[in-house]
């Protein structure tokens, strides 16, 4: 069964610069991407900086409106029934934004589970479970200036769990993260999967998307240039010498890079 | 209704703990009394000390909504919580009601703040003509000064100059509704922009109740001015809503870019 339906997928950043004659620049971030992602699977989305993996997720999880084509979160449309897929979904975002530093852990994640609407008689449990779950259970009521980049990483791991999502988005969830929360958070995503929930993730640790994945997309200049298993991919591609993922990786980039050069000059 | 009174108890908790926001609130009454009070000792006013406490108090009030009301759609662009709130389930209208409703109430405590620093450098006391009156007309001014800050923090999220605007949003309303002086002294073009302006109907109220309602039916008059324009700011502030909420999306104007 499918969970996500991505057909021809565009996206397009328009800029203006000026007042009276204003100058507009476009960029396509993303230029007609279709795939799907299954129920219970780990779906990777691997790319350069700038490939437009950031923006597809952003599409995903209704943040931004896409160009051209569809997308559909659990069978409905992102454009226009977001407001319930936002229910059923949550993502996190790598690095160290996204929350409300000069409150304790705690009362952000009390505040995001009202934002989720959980009901009030399981909100201090839930949030209680998540604190153990990323183990910050000893520091939940600091103030989250006071915590280590690492910290608050998990302390956004633990808010994008908070409505027990169908689907998971994660943009480079493990960025700032030490080895052992790392670990911990891979351990997250695995019984995310044992429970039939679906994880979307982007990650430039190519190891971790091996590990992890149940299939993969290379996507570069926003088009798709590769999706299989990761073990498809590198039986396909793999040489003699080059048999890791982030070999049969550079390979197709690079492949792909040079492709997009010839087309440019053309 | 549970996430709007959450909403108010963050905003509360997290402009307290601003110094910026405490300098607004707290030292920026305390100064604009004094100046006024400086400004109005020679004039022929009677009762000049209710426009020295109500409009130093005010100014503060707005000052506070322009820097944290609005401001805080910046703040939260810049600590990447902005696409967190708005791609929860919850309304995004909702959020940014919560918070505008939180700051008021807390700005509100500016008037009484420019009142006990009236008391202190005059120890006289201000003559309320209609106290009553004056709570309705405060109450008003709050659901009032809540629907302009709403209307204009929805128009500042299509746009990432928020704090441009906010600085130059701040003078031109505290000029044009009449904080400290009737607007009946300034231009006429003027006074056609200010009455647009729900503010200025409710400053009106307050500066009635101050010098005592002789006529009921006047004030129920000026009254029902005020709230119809309340109402006319805030249904163009959910038209502003449904439109901007879809370019917001388009223009992705969540995040610092």
């Amino acid at each position: 069964m499918n969970v996500v339906e991505v057909k021809n997928l565009q996206r397009k950043y328009e800029t203006k610069k000026g007042w009276v004659r204003p100058k507009k620049n476009s960029v396509n971030t993303v230029r007609g991407l279709s795939f799907c992602v299954q129920k219970g699977e780990v779906f990777g989305l691997l790319g350069q900086n700038g490939a437009g993996k950031t923006t597809t997720i952003k599409m995903m999880i209704t943040l931004l409106a896409p160009s051209a084509g569809t997308c559909k979160v659990l069978g409905l449309d992102v454009e226009k029934e977001s407001k319930k897929i936002r229910k059923k979904i949550n993502f996190i975002f790598g690095g160290e934004m996204g929350v409300y530093r000069r409150l304790s852990a705690r009362d952000n994640l009390l505040y995001f589970a009202s934002l989720y609407q959980l009901p009030s008689s399981m909100i201090d449990q839930r949030v209680q479970e998540l604190f153990e779950l990323v183990e910050l259970t000893d520091k939940a009521d600091c103030l989250v200036e006071t915590y280590s980049k690492g910290m608050i990483q998990r302390l956004q791991i633990a808010r994008g769990l908070i409505n027990d999502p169908e689907i998971i988005f994660m943009d480079e969830p493990t960025v700032g993260l030490d080895p052992i929360g790392a670990k911990m958070l891979r351990g997250i995503i695995l019984n995310m999967r044992d429970k039939g929930r679906t994880v979307i993730l982007t990650t430039h640790y190519l190891y971790e998307a091996d590990e992890l994945c149940d299939r993969i997309a290379i996507i570069n200049h926003g088009n798709m240039i590769a999706l299989d298993t990761p073990e498809n991919l590198k039986k396909k591609h793999a040489t003699k010498d080059h048999q890791t993922l982030e070999d049969v990786y550079i390979k197709l980039i690079e492949s792909s890079n040079s492709e997009f050069k010839e087309g440019e000059n053309r | 209704m549970n996430v709007i009174l959450q909403t108010i108890r963050l905003q509360i908790r997290n402009s307290w703990v601003r110094p910026m926001f405490r300098f607004c609130l707290i030292v920026n009454p305390i100064m604009n009394t004094f100046f006024l009070y400086m400004m109005f000792l020679n004039s022929k006013e009677t009762n000049f000390l209710a426009y020295v406490v109500f409009g130093s108090g005010l100014m503060a009030l707005w000052g506070c909504i322009c820097f944290s009301s609005i401001g805080d759609i910046n703040r939260e662009r810049y600590m990447g919580t902005l696409p967190l709130i708005y791609a929860s389930p919850t309304s995004f209208g909702y959020i940014i009601f919560g918070k505008i409703v939180g700051n008021t109430i807390l700005s509100m405590s500016a008037i009484v703040i420019s009142y006990f620093t009236a008391r202190i450098i005059t120890r006289d006391r201000i003559q309320i003509g209609s106290p009553g009156y004056l709570v309705i007309s405060l109450i008003l001014a709050m659901i009032s000064f809540s629907a302009i800050a709403l209307c204009i923090a929805y128009l500042l999220m299509i746009s990432r100059k928020t704090t441009l605007y906010m600085n130059l949003l701040e003078i031109p309303i505290i000029m044009l509704c009449g904080f400290s002086y009737p607007i009946e002294i300034l231009p006429q073009w003027a006074q056609v922009i200010a009455k647009l302006i729900p503010i200025t109907w409710v400053i009106k109220l307050i500066r009635m109740s101050i010098s005592g309602v002789i006529s009921v039916r006047e004030y129920c008059k000026m009254f029902f001015i005020s709230t119809i324009s309340i109402v006319v700011c805030i249904l163009f502030t959910w038209w502003l809503y449904i439109i901007i909420d879809r370019q917001i999306r388009v223009k992705a104007t969540l995040e610092v870019s």
